[in-house]
């Protein structure tokens, strides 16, 4: 053995250290292979491709991955989102940052203990990944919104327009230390906020487990229509629903054919997906699924219809109000053609900081009206129609040999 | 543990490679050349097929004089089932296409003259 072999011994040696115990016979076992390729570039390819398994094996699991991009992501929202201690009940609005990302971090963890792992299906990964991220999102956008949307301007002509957006009919009965926040959450309000999150949270990983028997075509079917319905209802309320603040890009009636569309996606949505679930129940392999598996496939693809799609519009909605209060040239591309003057954007800015309480609202009711719909359309269905025959093969028969 | 359904098309090689002779133990090396996968896609594979249990290992008793032991590798009984459920799976479409081709065929015929 020359001098480079021994020193490549001892590197696989040393890396095999990085692989778990169970591993380290497969890295002995392909260098033990080398031996058996003709020596040259062949054996160099052969051991290059040993070198890939340790890196696979090792320094690049998905695991790992994964978990380095949450704690980044999570490190940056809760980084934005952490309040100044200025800020009005500034503990509560530290303990909604801690809580939501320990329940980002903990509640997989649970999930697979008492769900079991995944569902293998790309739509299942779409909506945890998409989950999270919404959640992510909407930790610093809430907290920009609630900090600007409760701190008390020192001017008068503005704490005028202050006080009749927090619906006061003028100054007088608006309190408020002038130039600081102090309002926000409550820990009344933050409370159903957390319960709010853990719902989301444990609905999507419950319905994307294995053991849910959530069908790939039923995860599929829910997260593409709730896609379809959150940007149709982002197009309608970008930024809260309001006559005062919304369809920047969409002014007057040239909305109404949208929001005609979301109110039949709101309502109809959740039972055509229901209504196609349904009728596709089968399970792996083809097999006909019982009359109440196909119901609760239906039920399933409705509900995530709604709350995928209260999720993307309310992530989205926030983070553009969010933006628009952070950034002066978004608030003048969303007016554009118009002439704002300070107070007249601040009106527009306080009134848009107010008009997104219509989100939690959503978040609450659309997997509600979801629930229902499918429900019904599921129920239907399945009463309507016999349940799908086994996919059995044809018996072999001198006719049809 | 039996197999998933879907296997990719390198895993299939690998088993119909592993299934031509299944009670005999092959080294890592001779399925290498023939599936022609490389290491670094071979052993990964065969890696998951064992978690799976569908393949068994072993080191080899006897090693050649200045040689390491080698690895040997054969199928389960569960791998050798799985093996054969995903040839059939993967063999139906064919059956299916060559039920139809001669009834096309046979129409082209019958029309020629």
């Amino acid at each position: 053995m020359n001098r480079w072999n021994r020193a490549a011994a001892a590197a696989r040696r040393a890396a095999a250290w990085l692989l778990p115990a169970g591993r380290r016979e497969w890295v002995a076992a392909i260098w033990a292979e080398a031996y058996e390729v003709p020596p040259g570039l062949a054996r160099l390819a052969w051991r290059a491709g040993g070198a890939w398994v340790i890196a696979r094996q090792a320094l690049l699991p998905r695991r790992l991955g994964r978990a380095a991009v949450f704690a980044a992501a999570a490190g940056a929202a809760a980084w934005a989102a952490w309040p100044q201690p200025t800020v009005g009940h500034a503990a509560v609005s530290q303990f909604h940052v801690i809580a939501t990302v320990l329940l980002l971090a903990g509640l997989p963890l649970l999930s697979r203990r008492f769900f079991g792992p995944p569902s293998p299906s790309r739509a299942g990964r779409f909506l945890r990944v998409f989950c999270c991220a919404a959640v992510l999102a909407l930790m610093p956008a809430l907290a920009i919104v609630e900090a600007f949307a409760n701190l008390t301007p020192a001017q008068p002509a503005y704490r005028y327009v202050f006080c009749i957006a927090q619906g006061w009919s003028n100054v007088q009965g608006c309190t408020g230390v002038p130039g600081r926040s102090t309002g926000g959450p409550a820990w009344a309000g933050e409370i159903p906020l957390i319960l709010m999150t853990v719902a989301y949270l444990g609905v999507i990983l419950f319905l994307t487990s294995r053991r849910s028997r959530v069908t790939r075509g039923t995860l599929a079917i829910g997260a593409g229509t709730g896609l379809l319905f959150g940007v149709v209802m982002y197009a309608v309320a970008p930024l809260g629903l309001s006559n005062d603040a919304t369809d920047p890009w969409l002014p007057g009636s040239a909305a109404d054919p949208l929001v005609a569309l979301a109110w039949i996606l709101l309502i109809g949505g959740p039972a055509a997906t229901a209504v196609l679930a349904t009728r596709r129940g089968r399970g792996p392999g083809g097999a006909a699924l019982p009359r109440n598996v196909r119901i609760g496939q239906g039920i399933a693809a409705g509900v995530l219809a709604n709350a995928t799609a209260a999720l993307f519009v309310s992530a989205l909605g926030f983070s553009t109000t969010a933006l628009m209060l952070r950034s002066p040239w978004l608030l003048h591309w969303l007016n554009h053609g118009q002439h704002l003057t300070a107070i007249a954007a601040y009106r527009y800015e306080i009134i848009a900081g107010a008009d997104t309480n219509v989100y939690p609202l959503m978040l609450i009711w659309f997997p509600v009206i979801g629930l229902i719909m499918s429900a019904l359309g599921a129920a239907c269905t399945s009463l309507g129609r016999p349940a799908p025959r086994e996919l059995t093969p044809v018996p072999a028969t001198p006719g049809n040999q | 543990m039996t197999s998933s359904p879907g296997f990719s098309a390198q895993t299939l090689s690998v088993l119909a490679a592993l299934c031509d002779e299944p009670s005999q133990w092959q080294h890592g090396y001779a399925l290498a050349k023939q599936t022609g996968l490389k290491s670094g896609t071979l052993y990964p594979i065969l890696i998951r097929l064992a978690d799976r249990g569908l393949v068994e290992a072993c080191w080899q008793d006897e090693p050649e004089p200045g040689r390491p032991r080698r690895h040997l590798y054969r199928l389960t009984a569960a791998g050798l089932a799985s093996a054969a459920e995903a040839r059939a799976r993967a063999a139906r479409p064919k059956a299916a296409r060559a039920a139809r081709t001669p009834t096309v065929r046979g129409t082209v015929v019958g029309v020629l003259p």
